[in-house]
């Protein structure tokens, strides 16, 4: 039989309440049990004690007029006599049917159950002459004590039946309210609603407050990353459709081309296409690459080298496409462990895009700035910028200014240079050169 | 005698389509399926070259790679994967892969590349150490760093030497753009624009300015070949 969590919750109550009683009532029933055993033992000795100082002093007939006297007090659970050698009473009284060993004893217990008038007796037996003394006193009360005790337990066991029940059914409750209204997220979750949210009160902050919250941020994260797959999706379908629709109308048009000069000048520009259509998928690959590279691919790289040798590669490419190449490196940035290749081609990317984009030529500067706690890598361009409010949309993948999307690119270069600052925790900048732009890696030193 | 060239890939259609290629161009194909029959073929120690696919069933083709090297056998691998990342063809180089092609990939690029590999290891058996390359009338001494062409000197920067080096020990083959950036530059990613063209460019006008034939010829859709004909 499978129990809900509520039950099991309330069982599992019910039973650590009826344990706990039973300890508690159990350990009461033994304690008072061994006090009033200690209480007889040392009465019943300090009375053999006085009876012999009493046979010491007096003799038999001293001790048998003590026993008369004790015996008149009326304590009637007193047990006080003196036997011969054979264990026959010479004085005093003792339970009927009572039988002793007859060894010297300090004190003990007679199990005296079959003889359920009397009940069980503590003693002492002890020789004075040629006899023996016996002083004792009945267990009743102690059984009495015991009895109540035990009716307690059935009390106390039931009572806890009860209010643990009780107890149980409320903690179920509470428990299973709020379990529930986690589980009623997850499941909404699961079946594709990333909408909802457990609701937190605000001042409260139990365990079950901090799972709502990490529930919480967790959907939260989720759909964001939904919404921005669904994003890279829907764009990457929309900038494939064009190379490939291209591709296809073009390798239409060579099949038909009969001169070969010209088809093989057709074929070369399908080449170019397929290149293309490669390109921004190698690109994409990185850019999610880079978000969860591992640590141990960072070597230790002097950026002021690396900065050096990315100039020397574009310096005849930017002349060639008609600008002003400066390179500006401040020689007091620290080596630093780099993720070498990815800033590499993050630092590319930032050229390629000025060449891109500020094609009306002028200064282009790469320089490398560092300050204490931190080296910024940036390209400096005259062309036309980007305002103020596009540049959030120009890191964005797929994020390109033009709607049309008309100039060459996918609009990955820019979130793939997000993707490698953000992966050695700095971040990437767009800042006005006035006119111009200033595209900036910076990274913490 | 023909190279033998043993292909590791699992997807028919690629193995099939690579051993047609390679077959046509001269070469004697051999194909395994998986990790495990490639290493077993590979330690036979027959092959010029192994070509590797990086995701196999058995055993994968890193790991193959590894015993290959292991073994102590000295074949050439090409190791071609869909696995693109910049850390991919890192792991791939480092598990003792000769060089990395990503798949999609042209035919212009792997034969160029194959060819490469297999004269590299030629060399390597035959001259190991040559401290001067010639191409027709260029001449290039490795020692001195020094270029020159019909006897004239022509002074080149550090890395125009570089790419001159390179392009000469490959003399008469097909060397494609991102071979040169992995092997001159370091890069093992696709800058996007012209960078290579602009820095041959500048190579080219200084070989060939002022002497009457060409000798650094664009071989179209692929890349550059350095020869003293044009074929």
């Amino acid at each position: 039989m499978r129990l809900s969590v509520t039950a099991r919750i309330a069982l599992l109550s019910i039973g650590l309440a009826l344990v706990s009683n039973l300890v508690l009532v159990g350990f009461v029933w033994k304690r008072t049990d061994a006090v009033v055993i200690g209480t007889v033992r040392r009465e019943t000795i300090e009375q053999s004690d006085a009876m012999r100082s009493i046979f010491h002093v007096g003799g038999l007939p001293a001790v048998v007029e003590a026993i008369g006297h004790a015996r008149a007090a009326g304590d009637t659970s007193l047990l006080i006599a003196v036997l011969d050698r054979h264990g026959a009473r010479i004085a005093g009284t003792i339970p009927g049917g009572l039988d002793l060993p007859l060894t010297p004893s300090l004190f003990r217990i007679a199990d005296l159950d079959s003889h359920r008038a009397t009940g069980d007796i503590g003693y002492t037996l002890r020789p004075i002459g040629h006899y023996w003394l016996l002083t004792g006193r009945r267990l009743d009360l102690v059984e009495a004590e015991r009895r109540a005790i035990e009716g307690a337990l059935v009390v106390a066991v039931l009572l806890s039946l009860v209010l643990g029940i009780g107890a149980g059914l409320v903690l179920a409750r509470y428990v299973g309210i709020r379990l529930n209204r986690i589980a009623a997220v997850i499941e909404a979750a699961g079946e594709g609603d990333l909408s909802r949210r457990v609701p937190v009160a605000p001042a409260r902050r139990d365990a079950f407050d901090r799972l709502a919250n990490q529930l919480n941020l967790m959907l939260g994260k989720l759909e964001r990353l939904m919404v921005e797959l669904r994003l890279v999706t829907d764009s990457l379908a929309h900038d494939l459709r064009s190379p490939l629709t291209r591709l296809r109308t073009k390798t239409e048009q060579a099949v038909l081309i009969a001169d070969p000069a010209t088809r093989e000048a057709a074929l070369g520009g399908l080449l170019a296409e397929t290149d293309l259509v490669m390109r921004m998928l190698t690109m994409l690959i990185e850019i999610s690459r880079s978000e969860s590279v591992s640590r141990d691919r960072f070597i230790l790289v002097e950026p002021a080298e690396l900065v050096e040798e990315i100039a020397e590669l574009y310096e005849p490419v930017a002349e060639e496409a008609g600008f002003v190449f400066t390179v500006a490196i401040d020689a007091s940035a620290p080596a630093m462990l780099l993720h070498r290749e990815l800033l590499s081609q993050a630092i590319t990317n930032l050229i390629d895009n000025a060449l891109k984009h500020a094609s009306n030529g002028g200064r282009l500067t790469l320089r490398l700035v560092a300050s204490p706690h931190e080296i910024a890598i940036q390209v400096e361009d005259r062309g036309i910028g980007i305002a103020e409010g596009d540049r959030a949309q120009a890191l964005k993948r797929f994020g390109r200014l033009d709607a049309a999307r008309t100039t060459p690119g996918a609009g990955l270069g820019m979130a793939l240079i997000e993707a490698v600052a953000r992966l050695h925790n700095g971040r990437f900048e767009l800042a006005d050169n006035a006119p111009g732009l200033i595209a900036r890696i910076v990274l913490p030193a | 005698m023909s190279r033998k060239i043993l292909i590791v890939e699992d997807d028919s259609s690629t193995a099939a389509y690579l051993a047609k290629g390679l077959s046509e161009a001269g070469y004697s194909v051999e194909s395994a399926r998986d990790g495990r029959d490639g290493l077993f073929l590979a330690s036979e120690g027959i092959f010029d070259l192994v070509i590797a696919d990086r995701m196999l069933p058995g055993l994968d083709g890193l790991s193959m790679v590894s015993a290959i090297r292991a073994a102590g056998i000295a074949t050439p691998v090409l190791v071609l994967s869909a696995l693109a990342a910049v850390d991919d063809r890192v792991d791939g180089l480092k598990a003792g892969a000769d060089d990395y092609l990503c798949k999609p990939f042209s035919f212009a690029e792997l034969s160029a590349r194959i060819e490469a590999l297999v004269r590299r290891s030629d060399r390597a058996a035959t001259e190991p150490t040559k401290t001067r390359l010639a191409v027709g009338d260029l001449e290039i001494d490795l020692l001195a760093r020094h270029v020159t062409r019909a006897g004239r000197s022509i002074p080149l920067g550090a890395r125009e030497f570089n790419l001159l080096e390179f392009l000469a020990r490959h003399a008469g083959q097909v060397v494609t753009r991102t071979m040169m950036l992995e092997k001159i530059w370091n890069y093992h990613f696709d800058p996007g624009s012209n960078v290579v063209d602009v820095h041959i460019g500048r190579l080219r006008r200084k070989l060939e300015d002022g002497f009457p034939s060409p000798i650094l010829h664009t071989v179209r859709g692929a890349g550059y070949r350095l020869a003293a004909d044009p074929a």
